[in-house]
């Protein structure tokens, strides 16, 4: 007769509830267990308690929330701390921006030709001119003084002119020196 | 399986006392971790290791009941471990003289109770394509009688997922012995 699938499985099932595993020494499990334990006292006795001796203490309920608590501040006080290191990095950064436009914008006003000219001359000439780049304004202002300059020139040579006193030291005084012109 | 007397006497480290609560709780725990990996060296290495996780524990346990949860538990979770490191190393199941086996035996009237090594090569054929989870639950409720409340204590697996795992193991292994038989 055929079985039905179900019967199969029950007839199968019941032949494996059937034959319960049979542990034929536990002899055998009872002296590996004793002998792995023993080493474990061994190995593990002297550390357990020194470890226990030292830290038992945190067991203790009210030490326990107590650390808990403290090491909550710990971190709140850290993220705080952070938080304000962070922002007065954030200030020192804008701070350094302001005085880079400063300097930029003082290169750029009415008295910085002056002072890249200054420069040029105190360096004794060592940096070529070509890397003194001036502006259009620059230019014109440069142009204007000249300018005043010669008009300058001008107005000592009509008084040196007009006083032959004057104009007799000042000739005296360029032959002593081997010179043609004054040094301006 | 246990009284609690004995457990109380273990927790103070004493070894005759152990042995003999080793000596009690093996078979229990050789049962489940056999039927699970179907291996006899195997499983007595999980009863081992069983026997001296819960010597270093034994202080936790209260009562006898929570005992036998647990001792399963840890049983159940060791044997998970076995089959896992076996995942890796796959083995050849010879198919053909197991089923052969299984047919003879259940055409016997009334049928005889198998040796460990047949059962082994048996529970090992028809487990094959189940999952460790169902595996484990087919093992407890089919084979060791428990309810889903125990299983579920067991395995931590909700009940519902332990009627589902038991229905398709169930239904594997009657599809393959549908096919076979």
């Amino acid at each position: 007769m055929m079985k039905t699938e179900n019967e199969k499985y029950d007839s199968v099932l019941n032949l494996l509830q059937k034959s319960k595993p049979l542990l034929d020494s536990t002899g055998e499990i009872e002296i590996e267990v004793i002998r792995r334990v023993r080493k474990l006292n061994h190995s593990g006795v002297n550390l357990s308690e020194v470890i226990d001796f030292l830290f038992s203490w945190v067991y203790i309920g009210w030490v326990r929330r107590s650390l808990i608590t403290a090491s909550m501040a710990l971190v709140l006080i850290f993220v705080y701390q952070q938080g304000v290191i962070l922002k007065r990095i954030e200030v020192l950064s804008r701070q350094t921006v302001i005085f880079d436009k400063e300097k930029a914008m003082s290169s750029s006003s009415s008295d910085g030709i002056d002072r890249l000219l200054t420069l040029y001359k105190n360096s004794g000439h060592r940096f070529p001119s070509k890397y003194i780049t001036i502006s259009e304004s620059q230019m014109k202002e440069l142009q204007e003084s000249l300018k005043e300059m010669q008009i300058k020139y001008k107005d000592l040579e009509n008084l040196i002119e007009s006083d032959p006193e004057l104009k007799k030291l000042i000739e005296k005084k360029l032959m002593e020196n081997n010179f043609t012109k004054f040094n301006l | 399986m246990i009284d609690i007397q004995l457990i109380e006497e273990c927790k103070h480290g004493n070894f005759n006392n152990f042995r003999k609560f080793v000596e009690l709780s093996s078979p229990f725990a050789y049962s489940v971790a056999f039927r699970m990996l179907g291996d006899e060296d195997e499983a007595k290495d999980v009863v081992q290791q069983t026997m001296v996780t819960i010597w270093q524990k034994l202080k936790k346990i209260k009562t006898a009941e929570v005992y036998k949860t647990w001792m399963y538990r840890i049983v159940v979770n060791k044997c998970y471990d076995e089959m896992r490191k076996r995942k890796r190393n796959p083995e050849f199941v010879t198919d053909e003289q197991t089923w052969q086996l299984i047919s003879n035996r259940i055409s016997e009237s009334p049928s005889s109770a198998l040796e460990n090594t047949e059962t082994s090569k048996i529970i090992r054929l028809l487990t094959e394509k189940l999952s460790i989870k169902q595996k484990a639950v087919f093992v407890l409720s089919e084979l060791e009688g428990m309810s889903n409340d125990e299983i579920s204590g067991i395995t931590g697996i909700s009940k519902s997922a332990v009627k589902a795992n038991l229905y398709h193991a169930r239904k594997t292994i009657s599809q393959m012995v549908e096919k076979y038989l």
